[in-house]
C-alpha cells in the first residue's frame, strides 16, 4: 500500500480526490489537510510515502511545504495546481518535488503518477513543462532581484542598503535600472510585475 | 557550468538579461542621454574658460585669472553630480534631497561671491547660482518661469557690466560680448537640453505604454472568447446532467452514457480554454533553451546549452515543440546526470541535438514519449527535415535537422 497525504484548501476537491484515490487498490489516503501548516505537522507525525500538495494554499504553499519537509521526512512530493504560474516549476524542482501536474487530470492519472513517484520516478506534466519553457526570461540581474525582494514590503532604500551592505546610492541606481528595464514608474509596480512572473 | 567559448559558438550563463522589448531601444536612449549631459558640461567648461580668458585679457594680474579658472573648475565639478542625477528623475514630486543639493548650491554661491570680489563683474556673481538652480529637479512650469526670469536678470547684469566696461571702471575693453552672450545664454541652453531629454523619455515611455495597451486589448478580447466558450460548454454540461438526473431511475445505462458525455464536455471546455490562453504565447528559441537549461538544473541535472550565433533565425515553429518534448522527456526519466542542448547552423541545415547520459534502458522511452517523438518526426518531415534517435553506451541522443529556408 502507498500511504498518501493530501493537502488542498478546497474541501470539495480534496474529499472527492481522496475518495477516488481510495478506490484504487494500492493507495491509502492517510491524511487530508486543509492548509500547508497542517500538512507539515501531519506529515511529520504520520510519515506518508507520498504527499499530494495543492500549490495554492493559505499559510504555506505546496512548494514551501515540500521545502520544509524534505529535510525532516523521507517522503516524496507531488504538486497539483490549477494554474502554474511562471517560475513555479523551477522552484518546485529545486525543492525536490518529484511530480507536477495540473488539477484537471483525472483521478486515475493522478494515481498512476503517485505510483510512479513512489517507485522513485519523476513525472512532469507535458503541459506544465511546455508552459515553463515558454516563460518570459527575466531581464534583471541577481543583484537587482535582491533589491526588489528585500524591498517588496515597502522597506526604505536605506533599509535595503543595510541588508545588502551597499551604499544607498548604489541601491537607488539598481532601482532606477530595474524601473527602466521593466518600463514601470514605481518600485511597487516593479515588485508586482516580478511577483506575477515568478521572478521573486 | 559557466560559459565556454569554442569557435563561433557561445554557451551562455544563467540570467543573461534580455527579451523585454524595451531593451532594444534602451541603448539608443542611453547614448542620447550622454550626448545631452556632455553638451551641458561642455558648455559650462567653455564658459569657465572664457571667463578666465576674459579676466586675463581685461588687464588683471595673472593671479585673479587663475583664481577664476580654478574656482570655475571646482564649481563645474560640483554641477556634474546634479547633471548626472537628472537622468533618473521621475518627473513626479519628490522630497527635496538636501544632502545632494546643498553642497553644489553653496559652491555656486561661494564661487560667485569670490569671482565678483576678484573681478567686480556682476555676471560672474549670479551665473554660477543661476546655472546650478536650473539643474535641480523642478516641476516643468516652475523651471520655465525661473529660466525666463533668470535670463532677464542676466541680460540686465550684462548691460550693467558692459556699461562698467565702457565707463572704464573695468579694464576689459574687448571680448565682453562673447562672455556676456555665453553667460546669459547658459541657463536657457541648459533648460532646452533638459527639456529635450524629458521629451525623449516621455516618447520612450509612450511607446512602451502603447505596446502594453495593445497587449491589454488582446487580453480583453481573449477574456471575451473565454467567456463565450465557457458559457457554451457549461450550458451543454448542465443539459447533460439534467438528462442524467431524469434517466437515472428509468435507464441507468443511458444515464451512465450521459455522465461520460458530460465528462468529455468538461475536458473539451478545459482544453479550449487552454488553447485560448496559450494562443499568443511564444518566446525566442534562445529564451526557450535557456528556460530548458534552468529547469534541468533545478531538477539536479547538469545542463548546458551550446548555441550558434544566429539561432534567432532558426524556425521556431519546428524547434519549439522539439525542445519542449525532448526536455520534458529528460526531466521525466530522471536517470541522467548531464544533458547538453545544442542548436546551430551547419551549412544548409539547422541542427538541434540533445544528449543525455540517462540509461538507454530507461523504462519510459516507449509509450507516450515514443508517440511524442513520432509526432515530432512527422512534423520535421513536413518541412523536409529529419529526426534521428541515437542510443549509445549509456547515453541517449535526439538529433533534429531542418533545411535552411
Amino acid at each position: 500500500m502507498i500511504r498518501v497525504l493530501i493537502a488542498d484548501d478546497e474541501g470539495m476537491i480534496r474529499s472527492a480526490l481522496a475518495a477516488l484515490l481510495r478506490l484504487e487498490g494500492d493507495i491509502d489516503v492517510i491524511a487530508e489537510c486543509s492548509d500547508g501548516v497542517q500538512a507539515v505537522a501531519e506529515a511529520e507525525r504520520l510519515l506518508p510515502d507520498v504527499c499530494l500538495l495543492d500549490l495554492e494554499m493559505p499559510g504555506l504553499d505546496g512548494v514551501e511545504v515540500a521545502e520544509h519537509l524534505r529535510r525532516t521526512v523521507a517522503t516524496r512530493f507531488v504538486i497539483v495546481t490549477r494554474h502554474a504560474r511562471p517560475g513555479v516549476l523551477r522552484r518546485a524542482l529545486a525543492a525536490g518535488v518529484s511530480g507536477f501536474l495540473p488539477k484537471s487530470r483525472e483521478a486515475g492519472e493522478v494515481a498512476a503518477v503517485i505510483r510512479q513517484v513512489a517507485a522513485g520516478g519523476r513525472y512532469i506534466d507535458p503541459e506544465i513543462a511546455a508552459d515553463a519553457l515558454s516563460d518570459e526570461r527575466c531581464p534583471l540581474t541577481n543583484r537587482e532581484l535582491d533589491v526588489l525582494r528585500l524591498g517588496q514590503h515597502g522597506e526604505t532604500t536605506a533599509q535595503i542598503a543595510r541588508s545588502l551592505n551597499l551604499a544607498p546610492g548604489t541601491v537607488r541606481n539598481h532601482i532606477s535600472l530595474v524601473l527602466t528595464k521593466l518600463s514601470v514608474d514605481t518600485r511597487q509596480q516593479a515588485v508586482i510585475m516580478a511577483r506575477e512572473r515568478g521572478w521573486i | 557550468m559557466s560559459g565556454t567559448y569554442s569557435g563561433g559558438v557561445t554557451s551562455e550563463t544563467a540570467h543573461e538579461p534580455r527579451s523585454l522589448p524595451v531593451r532594444a531601444t534602451s541603448s539608443g536612449v542611453r547614448v542620447t542621454w550622454w550626448y545631452t549631459a556632455s553638451a551641458i558640461m561642455f558648455f559650462e567648461l567653455v564658459l569657465v574658460l572664457t571667463w578666465a580668458a576674459t579676466v586675463r585679457a581685461g588687464g588683471f594680474e595673472p593671479l585673479p585669472a587663475w583664481a577664476v579658472l580654478i574656482g570655475g573648475l571646482v564649481w563645474f565639478g560640483s554641477t556634474v553630480p546634479l547633471i548626472l542625477s537628472y537622468r533618473h528623475r521621475t518627473g513626479e514630486p519628490t522630497a527635496v534631497q538636501w544632502r545632494i543639493i546643498v553642497l553644489p548650491l553653496l559652491m555656486a554661491i561661494g564661487f560667485g561671491v569670490f569671482a565678483f570680489t576678484v573681478t567686480g563683474l556682476w555676471l560672474l556673481l549670479v551665473v554660477p547660482l543661476a546655472q546650478t538652480l536650473q539643474l535641480l529637479d523642478w516641476p516643468r512650469s516652475v523651471r520655465l518661469r525661473m529660466v525666463l526670469a533668470v535670463t532677464a536678470l542676466l541680460v540686465c547684469l550684462w548691460i550693467v557690466d558692459a556699461h562698467a566696461v565702457d565707463d572704464g571702471a573695468l579694464e576689459i575693453s574687448n571680448g565682453y560680448f562673447p562672455v556676456g552672450f555665453l553667460s546669459a545664454g547658459l541657463p536657457v541652453m541648459t533648460v532646452l537640453s533638459l527639456w529635450w531629454w524629458d521629451v525623449l523619455i516621455a516618447l520612450d515611455r509612450a511607446r512602451v505604454s502603447e505596446a502594453r495597451l495593445a497587449a491589454t486589448q488582446e487580453r480583453l478580447s481573449v477574456a471575451t472568447d473565454v467567456h463565450d466558450l465557457q458559457g457554451h460548454h457549461l450550458q451543454v454540461i448542465a443539459l447533460q446532467l439534467e438528462l442524467t438526473e431524469r434517466l437515472l431511475r428509468a435507464d441507468p445505462d443511458a444515464a451512465l452514457e450521459q455522465l461520460k458525455a458530460a465528462r468529455i464536455s468538461v475536458d473539451e471546455a478545459r482544453q479550449g480554454t487552454r488553447d485560448l490562453a496559450t494562443r499568443f504565447r511564444s518566446v525566442p528559441l534562445r529564451d526557450e533553451l535557456a528556460n530548458a537549461r534552468d529547469l534541468l538544473r533545478a531538477a539536479g541535472i547538469e545542463a548546458e546549452t551550446v548555441l550558434g550565433p544566429d539561432v534567432d533565425r532558426a524556425p521556431a515553429s519546428v524547434f519549439g515543440p522539439v525542445i519542449r518534448e525532448t526536455t520534458t522527456n529528460v526531466l521525466r526519466h530522471s536517470g541522467g546526470k548531464h544533458t547538453t542542448l545544442r542548436l546551430n547552423r551547419s551549412g544548409e541545415l539547422w541542427r538541434y541535438e540533445i544528449t543525455n547520459d540517462a540509461d538507454a534502458a530507461a523504462p519510459t522511452i516507449a509509450g507516450r514519449e515514443g508517440t511524442g517523438l513520432d509526432g515530432l518526426a512527422r512534423r520535421a518531415e513536413e518541412v523536409g527535415g529529419t529526426l534521428e534517435i541515437v542510443r549509445g553506451e549509456g547515453n541517449f541522443t535526439v538529433v533534429v535537422t531542418v533545411p535552411v529556408q
